[in-house]
């Protein structure tokens, strides 16, 4: 009994697999064929690198993804920063209203951002910061997520490290930076991850804040550059994807036990 | 001079007063113990030393100087801890310099002071490691380390033995005990272990529920107890307690009658006892003795042999209540015997009903 469930989980599992990794391969057979083999399969199609050339001649996708590293980089960093202090405080120091406001951050876990999405734009308007970068990242540097994860994470730091550390002559900042980081390295890798591929595939934020090239991510890029004319084939497409997709997936590759470790522990200490 | 001088010192969490008024002068270069039962407040007032918990009321002077409000850092003291806090991603190396990084020495000071510590401690050889590859022993000295490179004027100790296995305990112990003479620094120590206290201390402090019991030399402790408590926890088995009642006062002694109506003149000093007063009498084991039968004071049935080689303590039960009592070791008494006992009346204690010795 128990053996032939095994099989058919086994069974099941490749089976979806299959099914998300189909699209995949497809873009892959596209991209790298000739036109004439979108829709027919020919082992021995000919192989060629024509549709990327194309692809990179018809939009600017340097700058996408110049865009998308500045965003996602600027984005990552910030919230680190910010939610390392803010999961700090909330861990380790006693101070008025105290669980009133981690109550607050984590209602900010529940609402999905795009619930926000006009007040945001508001206020970005009101900042004077519409069509820039920094404009995509504002909105998702005090992270709940991550402020939450580093908190449970600091809490586990033990106490009597902080007093060592107040004896060797640390201060706060020190204690947090030489005692509390590096001890929370796993967890930051881990969210690290998660933040960048949610921000890599961020689409709907940043389509509505940026309207010219000089801000554009590679995913918005991507979308209006398939939008455009109805006449742009499916190779050119898919061999755009790919570009778009390439370093998060060769990402995830390198990083794949942490990045399924952080969906399978992070917050549950 | 002192180096350490306490006065007044109060502490409260919430409303418990955790600590009540306690005073402790510390001599420079003296290893003073603070020994208490768990509870007794002796790690608080080490960590207010240290700085790491707000004092209530009360002064702390380390060297003349009133330290209340200062950072740790700026008191002149280094700690070794209970579980050791090392830091558990830092290799042994610099686990021991990080306070010289935060000093903003420069690297080749700080080779020199964690060579320097390591030679003293014999750990040369653990410098690459972390502290998750070190036995308990290890850990231990890594934290004497770090303490070292800071060149205290004192060292604060929280319990740093109790987490080791009783063989370790021995040897750290002597180590302690020789580190101290190698770096004439004054040392505060912490334990609830009356056998370290005793074995190491040049002067003991005994805590009981937040407040200073009796201070004073470890011998000066065991022969004069000023309380019960100090008396019942100085000293290993205990001392044994028995109930007492005044029946004649002289000038210099008190004949007291225990509850089998045995009579016994203590010599005593104090005068302030008068004839029907309920006592405490309280003698060692070891002030207690098997004699030939005509001698005996009493007799106890023996419920309880416990033989350590050079000697044995017997558990009796008499009429006037459970005694422990020390004989030879080669004694051949066994569980059921009818023991004829003696007490030594000139190292005999005698406390009232407020347990304080009289």
């Amino acid at each position: 009994m128990t053996g032939n469930l095994k099989n058919v989980n086994v069974i099941g599992a490749w089976l979806l697999g299959f099914l998300w990794l189909w699209p995949l391969l497809y873009a892959i057979w596209a991209a790298i064929h000739p036109i004439e083999y979108q829709v027919r399969f020919d082992i021995f199609a000919p192989l060629t690198l024509f549709n990327f050339k194309n692809a990179w001649a018809q939009a600017p996708f340097a700058q996408y993804m110049l865009n998308t590293l500045i965003y996602v980089t600027l984005t990552t960093s910030s919230q680190f920063v910010v939610c390392a202090l803010a999961a700090f405080a909330f861990a380790r120091f006693e101070f008025p209203l105290k669980n009133v406001l981690f109550g607050l951050v984590l209602i900010q876990l529940l609402i999905h951002p795009e619930v926000v999405l006009i007040e945001n734009y508001k206020t970005i308007r009101f900042l004077g910061l519409m069509d820039t970068i920094p404009a995509i990242s504002l909105p998702y540097i005090a992270s709940a997520f991550g402020i939450f994860v580093l908190r449970q994470t600091f809490k586990t730091v033990p106490k009597a490290l902080d007093d060592a550390a107040l004896i060797d002559g640390a201060n706060t900042l020190q204690i947090l930076r030489h005692v509390y980081i590096p001890l929370s390295l796993p967890t930051f890798v881990a969210y690290g991850l998660v933040s960048i591929s949610y921000h890599w595939n961020n689409y709907l934020w940043p389509l509505i804040v940026t309207n010219s090239d000089d801000s554009r991510v590679l995913n918005v890029g991507l979308a209006v550059f398939s939008m455009e004319e109805a006449g742009v084939e499916w190779a050119t497409i898919s061999a755009a994807t790919l570009m778009v997709t390439a370093p998060l997936i060769i990402a995830f590759l390198i990083f794949q036990r942490q990045f399924i470790e952080s969906f399978s522990t992070t917050g549950i200490k | 001079m002192s180096a350490i001088s306490i006065k007044k010192l109060n502490k409260f969490y919430d409303s418990n007063h955790v600590i009540r008024d306690a005073s402790i002068e510390i001599e420079s270069n003296s290893f003073t113990v603070l020994v208490g039962p768990s509870g007794c407040g002796k790690s608080t007032i080490l960590r207010m030393i240290a700085g790491l918990e707000e004092v209530d009321s009360g002064t702390i002077s380390i060297d003349g100087n009133v330290v209340n409000s200062l950072h740790p850092k700026e008191r002149g003291i280094a700690m070794v801890f209970q579980s050791y806090a090392l830091y558990p991603h830092m290799t042994v190396f610099d686990n021991i310099g990080f306070g010289l990084r935060l000093e903003g020495q420069s690297k080749h000071e700080i080779e020199a002071g964690v060579s320097e510590a390591a030679r003293i401690l014999k750990i040369e050889d653990l410098l690459d490691r972390k502290p998750r590859q070190l036995s308990g022993g290890q850990r231990q000295r890594v934290a004497i380390g770090r303490a070292i490179t800071r060149k205290p004027k004192v060292f604060l100790f929280d319990e740093p033995l109790s987490n080791l296995d009783a063989a370790l305990r021995v040897q750290m112990r002597v180590e302690l005990a020789k580190l101290h003479d190698q770096l004439t620094a004054t040392m505060l120590y912490v334990t609830h272990d009356q056998t370290e206290a005793m074995t190491m201390a040049d002067r003991i402090v005994v805590l009981d529920k937040g407040e200073v019991s009796q201070a004073g030399a470890p011998l000066e402790l065991y022969n004069s107890p000023k309380n019960s408590f100090v008396a019942s926890f100085i000293g290993s088995p205990t001392m044994n307690f028995l109930n007492a009642r005044a029946v004649a006062v002289t000038k210099g002694s008190v004949t007291i009658k225990l509850l089998d109506d045995l009579e016994l003149k203590i010599a005593n000093g104090d005068t302030a006892v008068s004839v029907g007063d309920e006592l405490t009498l309280g003698v060692r084991p070891e002030n207690l003795s098997l004699v030939q039968t005509p001698k005996a004071h009493c007799t106890g049935k023996v419920s309880v042999v416990e033989q350590l080689g050079s000697q044995t303590f017997l558990y009796l039960e008499t009429v006037d209540g459970p005694l422990i009592l020390e004989a030879d070791g080669s004694t051949k008494i066994k569980v059921g015997d009818l023991a004829p006992i003696s007490f030594d009346v000139k190292r005999c204690h005698l406390f009232n009903k407020h347990h304080q010795k009289i």
